[in-house]
């Protein structure tokens, strides 16, 4: 059975933003909603030892989504390959799966009333395609396939390398992986 | 991912407060039925009840994206929020089924049948219980708002539904006065107990938050101590909706119990309000919040510039 899961290579990160711009425009987001944002993370330390990093963010489609709980009306859902998303008919804009993800991954869009958020470009991925943030980086810093297959390169990633979750005490179950 | 309607508004607070408030006003009516020898409550606050309730599903139906598809709500038995409103739909139906009982009207043809009253009482008691409880139990549960993270925020929010429903029951009791009258008289000393217990079971919660688990959780408390928070919960909150009222309705004057009753309603209004805007605060990710105030919301002035 396949699992998608994203490791995101924080040390290849440059902070270009491409990864959002590209979502944000093939998924014709409004001006205020972004999927996966790329945070910067300092400068920290004394001059010359400074250091800056880049935090790229996306929905951790959890193992354990606390979001798809706290929906009442069944509209977010996990599907059977880990992808968490929402159906847009049965969202009633409610915000109690925003206020449940301690990510803040989902996003209400105020000209439907409803919530939307990233759904590993589940369309493309029918397709045999990657995830528009994943195609777009040049830097490789966005790995996606199959957890589930030893032979992926996300398996070899999470493997080979330390890795971490984001909020992993929350026992979310990210299944977003960040190499640092 | 700005912050304009990230979290929940206003109208959802009030809707906690109408419904744990209606939830906690059938807890007593059903107690007194049950064990009150066979004496009720007043006709108005047995009504009021199941109103307030209604009144609370009516703003949670605003505080809604698409309030016209609201029935959604009740199709995921898993969620808090349906069991909320499943419970409250029966709650306000019994709720309404029990308070007729007193109308003197040939149409309630059941109103002489005293085994349904103890019936009713037993399923107020429940769904009120419930309805009164679940806001906490729906705060209590997320796990990235860590003002609201934890089984505390479920007794203060039951607490506080107990008060302001013993405070209505009591106005009721004013303007229609109760079969059951002893107990009405009880009213000011429990709700002056209770809201003794709720200034304790505050200051605990803050304290415990703000030397919390973790940083967000003391930031989170320290709006509340100092922030921006801070006034609110002091004057309306604590002296104006909890220290006030509890001497007033220790005097011995029914006019002054009233205005403590008010009061109380005050408080617990104030109080929902101000949790609820505490969700504003969430477990942040490095550099998100950084982030968050670099966006653009949607209504800059330069996007409303006919650029043609």
């Amino acid at each position: 059975m396949t699992r998608y899961a994203m490791v995101m290579d924080t040390r290849r990160c440059i902070g270009c933003g491409s990864c959002t711009v590209a979502c944000k425009i093939h998924n014709e987001l409004p001006i205020d909603i972004v999927y996966n944002p790329v945070t910067t993370i300092g400068p920290t330390g004394t001059f010359p030892d400074l250091t800056l990093s880049f935090l790229p963010l996306i929905c951790m489609h959890c193992d354990n989504p606390p979001c798809v709980d706290a929906c009442p009306t069944t509209a977010s859902v996990q599907r059977a390959d880990g992808i968490v998303h929402v159906v847009d008919s049965k969202c009633v804009g409610c915000l109690s799966c925003i206020m449940a993800c301690p990510y803040g991954a989902r996003q209400h869009n105020h000209e439907t009333g409803t919530v939307s958020k990233c759904d590993f470009c589940k369309d493309r991925l029918e397709q045999g395609k990657l995830p528009h943030c994943v195609a777009t980086c040049h830097q490789k810093a966005r790995i996606f396939g199959d957890l589930h297959d030893p032979d992926s390169e996300v398996s070899k990633l999470i493997n080979s390398n330390r890795t971490v979750q984001l909020l992993g005490e929350l026992n979310t179950d990210p299944r977003v992986f960040y190499i640092y | 991912m700005s912050n304009k309607h990230q979290n929940w508004g206003w109208m959802l607070a009030v809707d906690f407060f109408f419904a744990g408030m209606g939830g906690g006003m059938l807890v007593i009516a059903a107690m007194v039925e049950l064990f009150g020898g066979g004496t009720r409550m007043s006709l108005l606050g047995n009504l009021l009840g199941p109103v307030s309730m209604c009144i609370g599903c009516g703003f949670l139906m605003l505080e809604l994206g698409r309030p016209l598809r609201a029935w959604r709500v009740f199709m995921n038995p898993k969620a808090i929020l349906t069991v909320g409103a499943w419970m409250m739909s029966v709650a306000i139906i019994s709720g309404f089924i029990y308070a007729a009982m007193a109308i003197p009207l040939d149409l309630i043809f059941w109103r002489g049948w005293t085994a349904l009253g103890k019936c009713l009482a037993v399923v107020n008691l429940v769904t009120g219980l419930v309805v009164a409880t679940y806001p906490g139990v729906l705060l209590g549960r997320l796990k990235g708002r860590p003002f609201w993270g934890g089984p505390g925020i479920i007794a203060l929010y039951l607490l506080s539904s107990l008060i302001t429903a013993s405070a209505v029951h009591f106005l009721s009791g004013l303007l229609t006065p109760a079969p059951a009258m002893t107990i009405w008289h009880a009213l000011p000393g429990l709700i002056a107990v209770l809201l003794l217990f709720q200034l304790l079971l505050w200051t605990g919660y803050l304290w415990i938050k703000q030397s919390g688990a973790t940083a967000a959780e003391a930031t989170s408390a320290q709006r509340w101590t100092s922030g921006d928070l801070s006034s609110a919960f002091k004057i309306g909150f604590v002296a104006l909706g909890t220290v006030a009222p509890l001497v007033l309705v220790l005097l011995p004057f029914p006019a002054a119990q009233a205005v403590g009753a008010v009061l109380v309603l005050l408080g617990g209004v104030t109080m929902r309000l101000l949790t609820i805007r505490s969700g504003e605060d969430r477990t942040f990710l490095p550099g998100e919040q950084k982030y968050r105030l670099r966006l653009p919301t949607g209504d800059e002035e330069f996007l409303h510039k006919n650029w043609l």
